[in-house]
């Protein structure tokens, strides 16, 4: 203990007085004097300190939570590739309620049931049924066109088959009304399984590849003007005296997630101006066009009325200079 | 002290006081290693008391300035230490790992009672909790962590030949 002695003096003492006086002045320090004395040291001395340990706690908290930023990054990948798809369908929805807006009444919307799996890419469960009003061969459409027909019907669902079955049918035409004929699946392989065919078109009545085909009303079954497909060109067949069209069908069975049953009475009204066909583009032209000619022969009545007038009053004037 | 001893300390204090606003807070432990006191007291020892108490009364306001509630408090826990430590370093001076290990675990503990008392924001159960539970093992880990920095900075903190 001899040199702890030796190291300890009379400075010392005083030294460690005034420091402890100095800490206990710091510790009773009113607080209007104490915070200005703090926010200097803060700011002066301690601010590279602090700066330092602010970074290494947002080191440490980036540590920390690595995991769970790979899982929060990994949940908005995983969201952001479902985006696509949500957009998808709401844009169908949205067709689809434009859809009943332009059809008004006389359609009851249904959700196709179940994801369709290997053999049952031809029919599809609704889930509406007989107590919705929906009957046997109601017509099945979409915003893009016809879908299929229900087959059969129950209180609380039904089952239609989709143009793809081997069964179905359509009595169809161009959008122009130039050829009429009947569309049903093409029963090819591969993805030619996937596409429609128009047979029996008379010999006359050719079609251009990319005219609209749309159901033609013949039969009662189907409304006139639901699209049908697009004609992609012709088949080569056996028939003399009638053509075979191979068509790309307006509704493709992946997309149907939700369709509109046409009630009878709707179906039995028509669908006039539902859907926008190269129908209702010609039909309109053709208004156009007669409202031009109306114009043109308006204003040909008003000159010439013009010019009657013009006479008269030439004649009047001719007539009143003997008078006088 | 020569110089050059000097120079030594100096880099080795700004090193612990680097290191007590990067590590600690890095290792965000609920009871990390106090580098404050490590590089009090490894001035201290080379040092007189009275200085070692000015060298702990600067630190320790600087230290009580991000914390208001113990403004005062940390001051008056360091200068003691420093003047303790500096005091008793004679019982130090053994290149020895356990007295070392000793040194800055009573160090530490001392600056704990100290502060805690002058600090008077917790009592009863509750302070005696933090005396006899936790301001140990904080001061354990200060005397692992002190004894590494020792093992590190044996190069720089040994004293020049004359």
């Amino acid at each position: 203990m001899s040199s702890v002695a030796r190291t300890y003096g009379r400075r010392d003492t005083i030294l460690l007085a005034g420091c402890v006086v100095l800490s206990l002045v710091a510790l009773f320090l009113p607080e209007r004097m104490r915070e200005p004395l703090a926010t200097t040291l803060r700011r002066t001395v301690l601010a590279p300190l602090v700066s330092l340990q602010s970074d290494a706690e947002l080191s440490r908290r980036a540590w920390a939570t690595r995991e769970e930023r790979v899982a929060a990054r990994d949940s908005v990948t995983l969201r952001s590739m479902s985006v696509d798809a949500l957009s998808a369908e709401n844009a169908r929805l949205r067709d689809l309620l434009a859809l009943g807006a332009r059809l008004r009444w006389g359609f009851v919307p249904a959700e196709v049931l179940s994801g369709r799996g290997v053999g049952e890419q031809y029919t599809m469960p609704l889930s509406a049924g007989s107590r919705a009003g929906i009957h046997e061969y109601s017509p099945v459409v979409a915003p893009e066109g016809l879908v299929g027909v229900v087959k059969t019907t129950d209180p609380s669902m039904s089952i239609a088959i989709m143009w793809s079955h081997p069964d179905f049918r359509v009595s169809a035409m161009a959008a122009d009304g130039s050829a009429f004929g009947i569309v049903a699946a093409h029963l090819g392989s591969g993805p030619e399984r996937y596409l429609l065919e128009m047979r029996g078109v008379p010999v006359r009545g050719t079609i251009t590849p990319g005219t609209e085909i749309v159901t033609s009303g013949l039969g009662g079954t189907f409304p006139r003007g639901i699209p049908v497909g697009v004609v992609i060109g012709e088949m080569e067949t056996s028939e003399l005296w009638a053509r075979t069209y191979l068509l790309r069908p307006a509704v493709l069975p992946s997309a149907v997630s939700a369709v509109m049953v046409l009630l009878p009475a709707r179906a039995d009204s028509g669908v006039a101006g539902v859907w926008q066909t190269g129908q209702g583009t010609l039909a309109a032209t053709r208004a156009i066009v007669n409202a031009g000619d109306s114009l043109a022969r308006a204003t040909v009545t008003d000159s010439t009325r013009a010019a009657a007038v013009a006479d008269s009053a030439a004649r009047a004037a001719a007539t009143a200079v003997p008078r006088r | 002290m020569r110089p050059i001893d000097l120079a030594r300390t100096l880099v080795a204090f700004v090193v612990l006081v680097l290191l007590h606003f990067t590590l600690r807070p890095l290792l965000g432990w609920r009871v990390g290693p106090d580098f404050l006191v490590i590089a009090l007291l490894l001035v201290a020892i080379r040092v007189r008391p009275g200085t070692a108490a000015v060298l702990g009364l600067l630190m320790g306001i600087v230290a009580d300035s991000i914390e208001l509630h113990a403004f005062g408090a940390g001051a008056l826990a360091m200068c003691c230490v420093g003047f303790a430590a500096s005091w008793l370093k004679a019982v130090f001076f053994a290149d020895d790992m356990f007295l070392n290990a000793f040194f800055f675990f009573s160090g530490k503990w001392a600056f704990d009672i100290i502060f805690l008392l002058a600090e008077r924001r917790v009592g009863g159960g509750e302070l005696l909790r933090e005396l006899l539970v936790w301001s140990p093992i904080t001061a354990v880990v200060t005397a692992l962590w002190g004894l590494l920095t020792l093992l590190i900075l044996r190069p720089i903190l040994r004293p020049s030949r004359t």
